[in-house]
């Protein structure tokens, strides 16, 4: 379970104060699948990188399954995110020198898993991707999509409780991402993993359980899904100013 | 007695009957020695054997060539005897006219012992001379001396009873100095030379070598280190967003360290082997350019380098030079790979995240 409580971070930029988070208080259940919308600069990704104990607060606590995240040293941190929490990035940020299997044992790799397992696992999660077929391929020998599995089949190594995605659909075709987000359902549905996802696109809004709407720090409005049907049956009129 | 200071004769290894048994050195200078003086040095207390050779240049069968004038009965006592290697040394027997030639002089123009040769002040002419034998030195430069007796020496030069230097054997080593000054103070304008003179001025010369090369050397392992530094620099700028995917993966700023650190060893080692490897190959060939003496002046073929530096240079490396040269590529890499890998372990994740 995720908690935030009035987390806030502040810093300046020059001489300029900016709130990037002011006052934010949400509660995430476990395997619960979230969206985070809002323009540009609105603190999704801070909110992210909140949780995922890249970023310290600068007012009030933020708890994962319990733990106070402000409590954790940079080493302890590092930690966290190596045992609870699976990143997937935009840009898929795979490690170019490494071939698919070998991007998804590396945060095994970290956390001293022996070759035999590593090797094992990673295979398992490549299908679990679909990508059985690609195990020894180099990321600039795959798709978009394909990469963009790897990177979730990475985020899934050491089984954590919480898979951080930011923007993971914004480098796809439609088509891949459409598929992208039934592998996130099926993995939600399959290992019980929470997802917490800041998106611009509409598909995988329609896909969250929840969405949190965030302008200028704040959680404006909280989109439950009797409301999120009603922007997928809109899907095709929906505009921005709508969905925020 | 008067002569102008300075020897000019062939070059031996001072002792050369054995290393440390006993002391030698020179006495005399140019060519205008009177003979006369050998016996009076032989007399002075403390001489064991006095020797005179009398340095010339002339023509082996129409070769020009330098030739020493030597008294057979002497020479090996005071100066070490020739290393014969085919035939034998110039001795008193019957055979007038012997001459002992190098054995890479001989080997350029075609000589060997038992023939019969031309040997005199111009290139024409001269007297028939037979060659007794071949010495070896292992520098081509110190065998493009031909020996012969002192008396056919002065012939050839037209100075008989001249000498150019007196090779003088102690009775005891450590009164080589003690000799040197009686020397020179008995017959004024002789200079006595104890072989101490030159092996310190070769000391110093080495050791001012050293020191050059080492610097040099050190000044090379400088610019190496900021080489490295310099491409792990452009390599962490060029791989932020791998470091900072590397942290939001759960890497510790220890494993970062470790990773540039391995590379900047791995950097290390594959520059101390191909230094050494290159070394190895500069060893190897630095007798090609600086051997084969210049021998067209003498009519043969023109070599390399070698007249400049006396005959080839041969490089000796040992295996503690390898293993010193391979350690000090490893610890230049390491050491240069330290701050760069501080400064990937220190990048903030999310700034690094967004770097394009």
């Amino acid at each position: 379970m995720v908690q935030a409580i009035d987390l806030a971070k502040r810093y300046k930029h020059g001489r300029k104060p900016v709130n990037a988070l002011d006052g934010v208080d949400f509660v995430i259940g476990k395997g619960e699948i979230i969206g985070i919308v809002g323009p540009s600069g609105s603190g999704k990704t801070t909110l992210l990188n909140m949780i995922g104990g890249l970023d310290r607060p600068t007012q009030g606590r933020i708890l994962v399954d319990g733990q106070n995240l402000g409590e954790l040293d940079d080493g302890k941190l590092a930690e966290y995110r190596l045992k609870k929490i699976g990143f997937v990035f935009q840009f898929y940020n795979l490690i170019s020198t490494l071939n698919a299997a070998e991007n998804v044992e590396l945060p095994m790799l970290l956390s001293k898993v022996s070759r035999e397992e590593r090797e094992n696992r990673s295979r398992e999660l490549l299908g679990e991707v679909g990508l059985a077929m690609r195990v020894d391929h180099m990321p600039d020998e795959l798709s978009g999509g394909e990469q963009q599995r790897v990177a979730v089949a990475r985020s899934l190594s050491n089984n954590p409780s919480v898979i951080l995605g930011d923007e993971p659909t914004g480098d796809l075709d439609s088509k891949s991402a459409k598929h992208l987000m039934e592998l996130l359902w099926d993995l939600r549905r399959d290992k019980k993993v929470t997802f917490v996802l800041v998106t611009h696109d509409p598909l995988v809004v329609s896909k969250c359980d929840r969405v949190f709407s965030i302008r200028d720090g704040k959680i404006l409005r909280e989109i439950v899904p009797k409301q999120k049907e009603k922007i997928v049956s809109d899907e095709e009129r929906l505009s921005m100013d709508t969905l925020y | 007695m008067s002569a102008p200071a300075g020897g000019g004769g062939a070059p031996r290894a001072f002792g050369g009957g054995g290393a440390g048994t006993f002391a030698t050195f020179f006495s005399g200078g140019g060519s205008n020695l009177e003979q006369s003086v050998v016996g009076a040095i032989q007399n002075l207390t403390g001489v064991s054997t006095a020797s005179p050779t009398f340095s010339t240049t002339g023509y082996v069968d129409g070769t020009s060539a330098f030739i020493e004038g030597i008294d057979p009965s002497t020479y090996s006592a005071a100066a070490g005897a020739l290393n014969i290697v085919s035939g034998t040394d110039l001795s008193n027997s019957s055979i007038a006219n012997q001459i002992v030639l190098g054995q890479s002089f001989a080997t350029n123009i075609g000589l060997s012992p038992g023939m019969t040769i031309n040997v005199g002040p111009n290139s024409t002419g001269g007297a028939q001379y037979t060659v007794v034998g071949l010495y070896s030195t292992g520098n081509s430069f110190t065998e493009r001396f031909a020996y012969v007796t002192l008396a056919n020496a002065q012939a050839i030069a037209g100075k008989p009873d001249k000498v150019s230097e007196v090779y003088v054997k102690a009775d005891n080593p450590n009164e080589v100095s003690t000799l040197t000054t009686e020397i020179s103070d008995s017959f004024p304008g002789l200079t006595a030379i104890a072989p101490s003179t030159f092996t310190g001025a070769a000391a110093g010369l080495a050791g001012t070598l050293t020191s050059f090369f080492t610097i040099i050397g050190l000044t090379a392992l400088l610019a190496g280190g900021f080489g490295v530094v310099n491409t792990m620099m452009m390599s962490i700028s060029e791989r932020t967003r791998e470091i900072g995917a590397l942290k939001a993966i759960g890497a510790k700023r220890s494993q970062i360290m470790g990773i540039f650190m391995s590379e900047a060893l791995l950097i290390g080692v594959i520059g101390g082997f191909v230094g050494v490897g290159i070394g190895l190959l500069f060893c190897w060939v630095l007798p090609s350019f600086t051997g084969a003496a210049t021998t067209s002046r003498f009519g043969g073929r023109a070599g390399g380098a070698g007249g400049l530096f006396g005959g080839a240079l041969n490089a000796a490396p040992t295996p503690e030079i390898v293993l010193l040269s391979l350690g000090l590529g490893v610890i230049v890499g390491v050491l240069s790979g330290i701050y760069p890998a501080w400064r990937a372990s220190k990048m903030n994740p999310v700034e690094a995240l967004r770097h394009i």
